[in-house]
């Protein structure tokens, strides 16, 4: 169901989108306006007990219980979240807060509400996923660098190199077996280990 | 920053497991929290309001502890979380608490190499632990190493670095050997036949949990002598062993900041109290020190900035000193790890341990390793 995660934030053609709200004039004319942008639009209705998780964004109604409602931990969110607000519900920021959305929408919606809506809410999402891609590969080098730099001196002694032959010698090997540096690191510590 | 009026309490989340494997220590964890949030309640609470804490027992599964800790903070409006003692659980937590920028206060030693801005580590990082003791082994006991841990997150990153610090001292790891979460006591059995093989000086355990009980009784079972290969750890604590039973663990080497032995006026108060509101037979241990004294950091912060804000609560605790049981701590203001003892203690025939090294002073956290070279100069 969930559309291509390479789509850019601004095209919204072939995204996948849940719609949660009722179809009254006001939902009827956000789901008019999603669909003009080629969006692939699913309703739904009541707001279900667990938000479904397979779609590219969720646009739903801020409802008192939601944050309980969504599958995910706040800050590792399956989908984007756009939020639904209108002067007929109860709101306040703390609710906000806690649903950990990425954008808001405010009834009655405008063409130029919903696609602006929309673009942040997929580009914060998209954001956000990469940062923490970056911070677990951060974790990982950083708990890596410490068996390169040893399996980098080992080299250096047994084969005579200096650091940056030593270097070099590790990548190679990493990309002939089609491992990771860190692997052939380890490896390398773990035979010296062996040979004694 | 305005003053507010109100008698109503503060609400403090408590995350420790009150069932499963985990529970001989988190439970103390518990324990202690619970301790400093009465002692704090009954000299008049904070700024003239009570501390309410709400409790959840995550049951020892790392999902739970994520769910719980979104519990407190959207259903229960908690923004402050005492609790986790395993690294996958304080990992489940994380995202919740960085997303909504809440504050965790982590009180359990761990492998390091972690800085969040949304988690207070209160426990030792491995330069106040695991350095410290690979120095007193080997000198004491020998070189060769025989590692046994659960299989999980700390166990193998704090192994990891043990390894280095072996290796690179002229040491040899002749084993490695993971159980499973939860191991029983048969399955430590072909572990002992593998140890009796590998003739270490010492097996370093980063076991955890209720299989702490269990390797510890294999290895009289086995017929081993800790005189001569001690199984040094950086978890069992006077818990663990009161658990498994006095005889059991007597003899064996453990790292902390904090023993009940510690022989200063703080802790005896603290360890009587403790006895007082849990009975004579409950001894202390690091990781229930560590969650009495960080509550008692916080609320002295609270007191402070009146405000449960993140912001402010972490501004302000940055470089606070506290005089706990161990002696005299500081949120280092740095890395937002806290600077600790460093002892090692061998335990006695009375489940408590004989002090054989002390840093004196407390010793800068450094979780990252970036002031440590990878080998210990003997000297």
């Amino acid at each position: 169901m969930r559309g291509s995660d390479t789509t850019s934030a601004h095209d919204f053609a072939k995204l996948s989108i849940a719609v949660i709200t009722e179809r009254d004039d006001d939902g009827e004319r956000l789901i008019r306006e999603l669909q003009r942008l080629r969006a692939q639009v699913h309703h739904l209705w009541p707001v279900p007990q667990q938000l479904p998780v397979d779609y590219d964004v969720i646009v739903c109604d801020l409802i008192e219980d939601l944050p309980s409602r969504l599958p995910w931990l706040p800050g590792e969110p399956d989908c984007a979240l756009v939020l639904i607000v209108s002067e007929h519900r109860p709101f306040s920021l703390k609710l906000l807060h806690r649903c950990a959305a990425q954008a808001v929408l405010h009834y009655p919606v405008s063409p130029v509400a919903v696609q602006t809506s929309l673009a942040l809410a997929r580009e914060h999402h998209l954001y956000e996923r990469r940062l923490r891609g970056r911070i677990e590969k951060l974790d990982e080098n950083l708990r890596t660098m410490r068996s390169v730099e040893r399996a980098k001196s080992i080299v250096m002694r047994s084969k005579n190199l200096d650091e940056e032959a030593a270097y070099h010698f590790l990548r190679r090997q990493a990309m002939a077996r089609r491992v990771s540096i860190g692997v052939i690191a380890n490896a390398i510590i773990d035979s010296q280990e062996l040979l004694g | 920053m305005t003053r507010e009026t109100t008698s109503e309490p503060w609400r403090v989340g408590v995350l420790f497991s009150q069932s499963g494997f985990m529970a001989v220590i988190e439970e103390t964890q518990l324990r202690g929290t619970l301790m400093a949030i009465d002692e704090i309640n009954d000299a008049g609470g904070i700024n003239g309001r009570q501390l309410e804490p709400v409790i959840y027992d995550p049951g020892s599964e790392a999902r739970a502890f994520g769910q719980l800790a979104k519990k407190l903070m959207v259903e229960d409006g908690v923004n402050t979380i005492f609790g986790c003692y395993t690294s996958s659980s304080r990992k489940a937590v994380l995202p919740v608490v960085e997303r909504l920028n809440g504050l965790l206060w982590y009180p359990t030693l761990y492998e390091g190499f972690e800085f969040s801005p949304n988690v207070i580590y209160t426990g030792a990082a491995p330069n106040q632990n695991s350095f410290e003791l690979c120095r007193v082994l080997m000198e004491a006991y020998g070189t060769r190493f025989f590692f046994v841990g659960s299989d999980y997150v700390y166990p193998r990153e704090s192994n990891r670095i043990m390894r280095e610090l072996v290796r690179n001292s002229g040491g040899e790891v002749v084993g490695e050997r993971y159980l499973r979460f939860g191991a029983d006591r048969k399955e430590f059995q072909p572990l002992m036949h593998e140890i009796k093989d590998a003739q270490p000086d010492v097996i370093f355990s980063t076991v955890v949990g209720d299989s702490t009980i269990y390797l510890y009784q294999s290895y009289i079972d086995a017929g081993f002598d800790p005189k001569t290969m001690p199984i040094a750890s950086l978890t069992t604590t006077e818990a663990e062993i009161k658990a498994m039973g006095f005889d059991v663990g007597e003899g064996h080497i453990t790292a902390a900041p904090y023993f009940q032995g510690v022989g200063n006026e703080r802790n005896s108060t603290f360890v009587s109290l403790y006895k007082k509101r849990y009975g004579e037979d409950q001894p202390t241990n690091m990781c229930l020190e560590a969650a009495y004294f960080q509550v008692h950091v916080f609320a002295k912060t609270l007191e402070e900035t009146n405000s449960m804000d993140t912001e402010q609560l972490r501004a302000l605790v940055m470089g606070s000193v506290f005089e706990a049981p161990q002696g005299e701590v500081a949120i280092n203001p740095v890395c937002g790890h806290t600077d600790l003892w460093t002892r090692i203690g061998r335990a006695n025939e009375k489940g408590q341990f004989d002090i054989v090294y002390e840093s004196g002073r407390r010793v800068k956290a450094d979780p990252y390793l970036i002031g440590y070279s990878r080998s210990l100069a003997f000297g």
